[in-house]
């Protein structure tokens, strides 16, 4: 394209786009938004942004996670350093028992759904996956159109 | 005066603007409406330092901006792409011109209100892609790299976008240009 068409083209559209004038406004807009703001003038005051809580209460929960990031960092540096470590490690197997118990858990459901796998074969596994992906992809195509056809804009009338 | 009624005063002021700022980013009014909802809700909380200020009508229209760009990331991206793949445009992603009624005349005059809203359509009909760089260079007077580093494309493809947008909308305006 050549650049002289190109700068008139700039030019042009400038000038149709530089001096359109500024949209109105619904007129409901402004009793929406004082709606709004009375709604959230109502909420306590934990429930707004945190730019609004009291000042206090900023204070407070500023220095909280202050103490918390502290204690996690210090935690962190004298756990490795510490002159017990069997003690600590003992500490630390009994917070993690929990989560052994789920660690056998998922074991045993992979062993089991590897025993399927070998005895179904891996053709009629892949068939699954891919039915599955299919029931899937026709989930979102099915969505998309019902999207479409019933939050579709009116068409606008032609001039 | 309740500091209520000075914040209605003061959003009466600025509301057409930042309605036009999001609307005509989103090009959908109900959620133009949301983003000038958010917008006033932010500047509720700041009110303090936005009246008076000279600057405020800058401030909302830059919130009216992000907000509308965050709008169109989050909730548009994986719709845009399945409605684009359902729609047909033999252009490379222009949506289909607009439907000049027979009657209109090339050569009659169009009364400036008729051609804004001529201008106004054609703009919102244009694909995102191609309307949101448009409107920050033509209408918010933003640079390619300031538009490139708002949107996190490069600039190549905010050159090509706006070439196909203005392309787009010559087409769509040729019986506005051409008079």
């Amino acid at each position: 394209m050549k650049p002289d068409h190109d700068q008139q083209l700039e030019a042009a559209i400038n000038a149709e786009l530089r001096p359109l004038p500024e949209m109105v406004a619904p007129a409901a807009l402004s009793d929406r938004v004082m709606r709004a703001i009375e709604q959230r003038a109502r909420l306590p005051w934990y429930r707004r942004s945190w730019q609004t809580w009291p000042v206090a209460w900023q204070a407070s929960s500023f220095a909280l996670l202050l103490a918390l990031f502290g204690g996690l960092c210090l935690g962190s540096w004298e756990l490795p350093q510490t002159h017990t470590p069997a003690l600590a490690l003992h500490r630390v197997g009994e917070w993690l028992s929990g989560l052994h118990m789920i660690g056998n858990t998922l074991d045993v459901l992979s062993r089991a759904a590897l025993l399927v796998v070998k005895k179904l074969g891996a053709g009629v596994v892949a068939a699954c996956l891919i039915s599955m992906a299919l029931g899937y992809a026709l989930c979102v195509g099915l969505g998309t159109v019902y999207f479409r056809l019933a939050f579709e804009k009116p068409k606008e009338r032609s001039l | 005066m309740t500091d209520a009624q000075q914040f209605e005063t003061f959003m009466r002021n600025y509301q057409n603007m930042v309605y036009s700022t999001a609307m005509r980013l989103l090009a959908n009014s109900s959620e133009a409406e949301d983003v000038t909802q958010e917008v006033f809700l932010r500047a509720y909380e700041r009110f303090g330092e936005l009246a008076g200020s000279p600057t405020a009508g800058g401030w909302l229209k830059t919130v009216a901006t992000n907000l509308s760009l965050n709008h169109l990331s989050r909730y548009r991206s994986r719709w845009s792409f399945f409605s684009e793949l359902f729609a047909s445009h033999p252009e490379g992603g222009d949506t289909p011109e607009p439907e000049f009624a027979a009657e209109v005349d090339p050569g009659e005059e169009l009364e400036a209100r008729d051609r804004q809203e001529l201008v106004e359509r054609a703009l919102q009909k244009l694909p995102a892609a191609q309307r949101v760089p448009l409107v920050l260079y033509h209408l918010d007077g933003l640079r390619y790299e300031e538009i490139a580093e708002k949107l996190g494309v490069s600039l190549g493809k905010v050159k090509t976008d706006i070439s196909r947008g203005r392309e787009a909308m010559r087409r769509k305006l040729r019986l506005v240009l051409e008079s």
